[in-house]
């Protein structure tokens, strides 16, 4: 190695960045050559000189503390935006949940349980009937103009059911047709609005209260007729009805 | 990570080279107020982009940070701190002799070796600490200063012999 080759690596060499061939080829270089070995001394002397603790620069135990106090406080202010967007998701999750369930169809009990309790204000002195009539045709008529729709009335006097008369309800967020039929001692409410979905659905039935309740849909309506008849006999009238 | 955790794993491992930050910082801005405010900034700013430290070398990694911010500051500030030519001549060789300039080099003290180094120009002054002071490799500061390793090369042998010229010239340091 010529002291011109030597040179070109000796800072590498003084830095520990050469190869281990390279540094073996310095040091035996190094060995013969006092010039280069001069060089090299220059060189350690300046870097001993640099490396004085003294000269590297110490930071404040207040810079320390400020640091410390100033990263914690961003955990804070980080973690307010967290606690906001957590509030606007759960606002926003209620709002949805809310949505969905004034939206989504009421469950069949639910509007069982609204039809009996209709049924059973019905049966409150004064409120069982808005026209007094057994004709089907006064009764049929009445609801022109009331509804949107016309409700059918049929003459069920061959089953036994006498016709009491009719009236507006409100059921399931529906204006509907309310029929009264009476068997005896027995009254019978029959509940109609339109069939938005439009599918049939067959008959269904369940009990509370006391009371039978027994639900359907054909093409344009829905019907729900409730009762305290025992459910066979429920079950006949609405077979009659139908 | 949560942000206690973050907190925590944070002054674990990054808040142990504060003073490689501060260090690095003072030697760029040779002002201990400056130096301060901006070691602040880097670990707010190290902090906020502690997410994408995959458990690297720290030390490199704060240093970048800190390096990009006091780059950020000086070039907003009045002058431009980057200028390189302030000592004429500085391409000429010198011959190395072990004779009295090796003694003059020898015998210089702290206070002359500080004023020295706060002369260098910036790039010069900045590969040093980072090799002199940090014990960084050229490949780690080559990656910090984001420039090819034949320029850190550059940068630390050019720095070096200017450094040796201020300290061995004869009116700033006389023998004695």
């Amino acid at each position: 190695m010529t002291c011109q080759e030597a040179r070109l690596l000796l800072m590498a060499y003084q830095d520990d960045e050469l190869s281990p061939a390279d540094t073996l080829h310095v040091e035996e270089h190094l060995e013969t050559c006092e010039a280069c070995r001069a060089a090299h001394a220059e060189a350690q002397t300046l870097s001993q000189l640099l490396r004085d603790p003294e000269l590297y620069a110490q930071p404040s135990d207040e810079l320390a503390s400020r640091i410390q106090f100033a990263i914690r406080q961003q955990q804070k202010t980080a973690a307010t935006p967290l606690l906001i967007w957590s509030a606007v998701a759960a606002v926003f999750i209620a709002a949805i949940s809310i949505a969905v369930f004034l939206n989504r169809p009421v469950p069949p009990d639910l509007i069982a349980s609204e039809v009996i309790d209709s049924h059973v204000r019905s049966l409150q002195p004064g409120h069982l009937i808005d026209v007094p009539s057994s004709d089907r045709h006064t009764v049929k008529p009445w609801f022109q103009g009331k509804l949107d729709f016309s409700p059918p009335v049929p003459d069920l006097s061959a089953q036994g059911w006498t016709l009491v008369g009719g009236r507006l309800d409100y059921i399931d967020r529906h204006p509907a047709a309310a029929l009264v039929y009476q068997r005896g001692k027995h009254e019978c409410n029959v509940y109609l609005w339109p069939n938005a979905g439009g599918n049939s659905r067959a008959l269904s039935q369940s009990a509370d209260r006391g009371y039978q309740v027994i639900h359907g849909s054909n093409a344009s309506l829905n019907y729900w007729i409730v009762s305290d008849l025992n459910l066979a006999e429920l079950r006949d009238f609405a077979k009659a009805w139908e | 990570m949560n942000h206690r955790e973050k907190v925590h794993r944070f002054e674990a491992s990054i808040s142990p080279h504060l003073g490689a930050a501060y260090n690095l910082a003072l030697w760029m801005t040779r002002s201990p107020a400056d130096a301060e405010d901006l070691v602040q900034d880097a670990f707010l700013r190290a902090f906020a982009a502690f997410d994408t430290f995959r458990g690297e070398e720290a030390k490199p990694w704060l240093l970048t940070i800190v390096r990009n911010t006091t780059l950020t500051w000086l070039k907003r500030s009045a002058g431009s701190p980057m200028a390189f030519d302030e000592l004429p001549g500085h391409e000429i060789p010198r011959e190395p002799s072990p004779g009295p300039e090796a003694q003059l080099l020898a015998s210089c003290d702290r206070d002359q070796v500080r004023n020295a180094l706060a002369q260098l120009p910036a790039d010069f002054r900045e590969a040093l600490v980072l090799r002199e002071f940090e014990g960084l490799s050229y490949r780690e500061i080559a990656t910090l200063s984001d420039v090819p390793l034949g320029t850190v090369m550059s940068r630390l042998s050019r720095g070096r012999e200017w450094l040796k010229r201020l300290l061995t010239r004869p009116t700033e340091a006389p023998a004695r």
